[in-house]
């Protein structure tokens, strides 16, 4: 990016940013044929239903995939910080951060649990290791 | 009855920091390359369709691609089009050709590469849609997905991805027109700097200025018919267009799909392959695409390319020219043009004894697409 424009977050991994203010991280229920994913979208990927809804999920999840970008991109992502893959529990993934923890501490099938943090005007839902202190204010920091 | 397609003509422009050129003037040079490498004219050409580089817009206002090039050489085919599969729109292109022809459509199809994306402003570490609020940026962080998961689950390691970096860099050396003709061992790649862990700058493709195009016609329109053109022995595609949250999208490219079935249209396996031109944006995707075309088992393509098996001289002949990684960016139009020439014989220093059968790849767009041609002397 040669800009320094705040990256398009209109459309984050739930449409419901008042839920995420709440620490309610949703994901998209479909009626017809009961499937959760992950982004929210208008047609259930796995029925094509169009009758979907929301489910409050855990928070609990493990890390499926990760990479510590050593390189920034954008000044609002100071390198270094890991972007991760996160499995929920309850079945969906979605692209998020770790935080709470050395880049270097983090690994595939580490437990997490989501964490809410404010980023610029958004409420974003990311993960920290489940065996971190819990509330530690260092975590609560608004970069990634 | 049908007719048949073979691919006729090949040329391209030097690859590297062009500055000055424009996009048309490139691509227009390495069109009139390709014709006269063919023995047709401008009047032959009835076909023509785009691959627009990652720096290009496939659609300019209300202009598509072909049709903004199509102006400037001032032809009117008969069939037209711009391929929209990122990293895999070159093989692609090919591949509309011959069904168009082998339809009756056209007979004489242009299938064209250009991009000045290296002296272009402008960058690719461009925010990925919405998860760029979590600073998930360029495609060097996608594939280190993949590559983190690879390492988990089969043990691969730095040492394996720098072979195929390595093994690129030591084919440049015999190719004249590369863009990277610099050496680099074991040291020089764990000295790259770390962009996205595990991946390094030496894991990532170079960024070109420079066109390429092909021309592939109907067997009975060859301008000389006692030389017989490259055959499409087959061809294949496969995409993943579910989320990236999908459960398998880090573990398996669409080649595993594509790639097989691709090898079975023509009753051969990799081990029949005499070339492989694979594309090579990362070095993680020639490792997973070894394993889904089946040139080793899955999660050993680590072991596999280990003791410069792919290097020059190797067992297998990936890449002779450096590839992305060391010839310079084509989209894949080099891998098809380096194709052709080994099945003429005609690569000099990098010929591969006797080869008869090249496989090309494609992969583009976020690990998404995938394409493939089988390609006979
Ligand atoms: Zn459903």
């Amino acid at each position: 990016m040669n800009d320094t424009a705040r990256p398009d977050t209109k459309i984050l991994a739930d449409p419901f940013p008042d839920a995420r203010r709440q620490g309610r991280l949703l994901a998209a229920e479909c009626r017809a044929c009961g499937h959760l994913f992950l982004p929210f979208g208008p047609v259930c990927p796995r029925c094509w239903s169009i009758d979907i809804g929301q489910r409050q999920m855990s928070g609990a999840g493990e890390v499926a995939t990760f990479t510590i970008y050593r390189q920034s991109y954008h000044p609002d992502f100071p390198a270094p910080y890991v972007l991760a893959l996160i499995a929920l529990a309850e079945g969906p993934r979605l692209i998020s951060n770790v935080i709470g923890c050395a880049p270097e501490q983090v690994h595939i099938g580490m437990a997490v649990s989501v964490r809410f943090v404010p980023r610029g005007d958004q409420v974003l839902p990311l993960f920290v290791p489940v065996t971190s202190p819990a509330r530690n204010p260092e975590i609560q920091g608004d970069t990634p | 009855m049908p007719r048949k397609a073979v691919i006729t003509g090949i040329g391209h422009t030097a690859f590297g920091r062009l500055e000055g050129r424009s996009v048309r003037d490139l691509e227009i040079e390495a069109i009139r390359l390709a014709v006269a490498d063919a023995g047709f004219e401008r009047a032959d050409i009835d076909g023509l369709i785009t691959d627009p580089g990652p720096a290009q817009p496939v659609i300019d206002g209300i202009e598509p691609h072909y049709l903004a090039l199509g102006r400037q050489l001032g032809i009117d085919p008969d069939f037209v089009g711009t391929e929209v599969l990122g990293g895999a729109s070159s093989v692609s292109s090919v591949q509309r050709a011959v069904m168009a022809i082998e339809a009756g459509l056209c007979s004489v199809c242009l299938c064209v590469y250009g991009d000045t994306a290296l002296s272009a402003s402008g960058s690719f570490s461009y925010g990925r849609g919405a998860e760029a609020a979590f600073g998930f940026f360029g495609a060097t962080g996608l594939h280190a997905l993949a590559a983190q998961r690879h390492m988990a689950r089969y043990g691969t390691r730095p040492e394996h991805l720098a072979e195929v970096a390595m093994a690129a860099r030591a084919h440049a050396m015999q190719t004249p027109h590369a863009q990277l003709k610099r050496p680099l061992d074991l040291d020089g790649y764990l000295a790259s700097r770390m962009l996205a862990e595990p991946l390094r700058r030496a894991d990532c493709c170079l960024i070109s200025d420079g066109a390429a195009a092909v021309v592939v016609c109907a067997a009975d329109r060859l301008a000389d018919l006692a030389t017989p053109g490259i055959n499409v022995l087959a061809m294949g595609q496969a995409h993943s267009l579910s989320t990236i949250a999908n459960a398998d999208h880090f573990d398996q490219t669409p080649a595993a799909r594509c790639g097989p079935a691709t090898l079975a249209r023509v009753g051969v396996t990799a081990a029949d392959v005499d070339v492989a031109l694979l594309y090579d944006c990362f070095t993680i995707v020639v490792l997973m695409q070894l394993e889904a075309y089946g040139f080793c088992r899955l999660g050993e393509s680590g072991p596999f390319v280990t003791g410069g098996r792919i290097a020059p001289g190797g067992e297998l002949a990936l890449n002779p020219t450096g590839g992305l990684m060391a010839e310079g960016y084509g989209g894949g139009m080099l891998h098809v043009i380096e194709a052709v020439r080994q099945l003429r014989g005609t690569a000099g220093a990098r010929q591969v004894a006797g080869a008869r059968l090249a496989l090309v790849s494609g992969h583009g767009l976020g690990m998404n697409t995938h394409a493939s041609l089988v390609l006979g002397g």
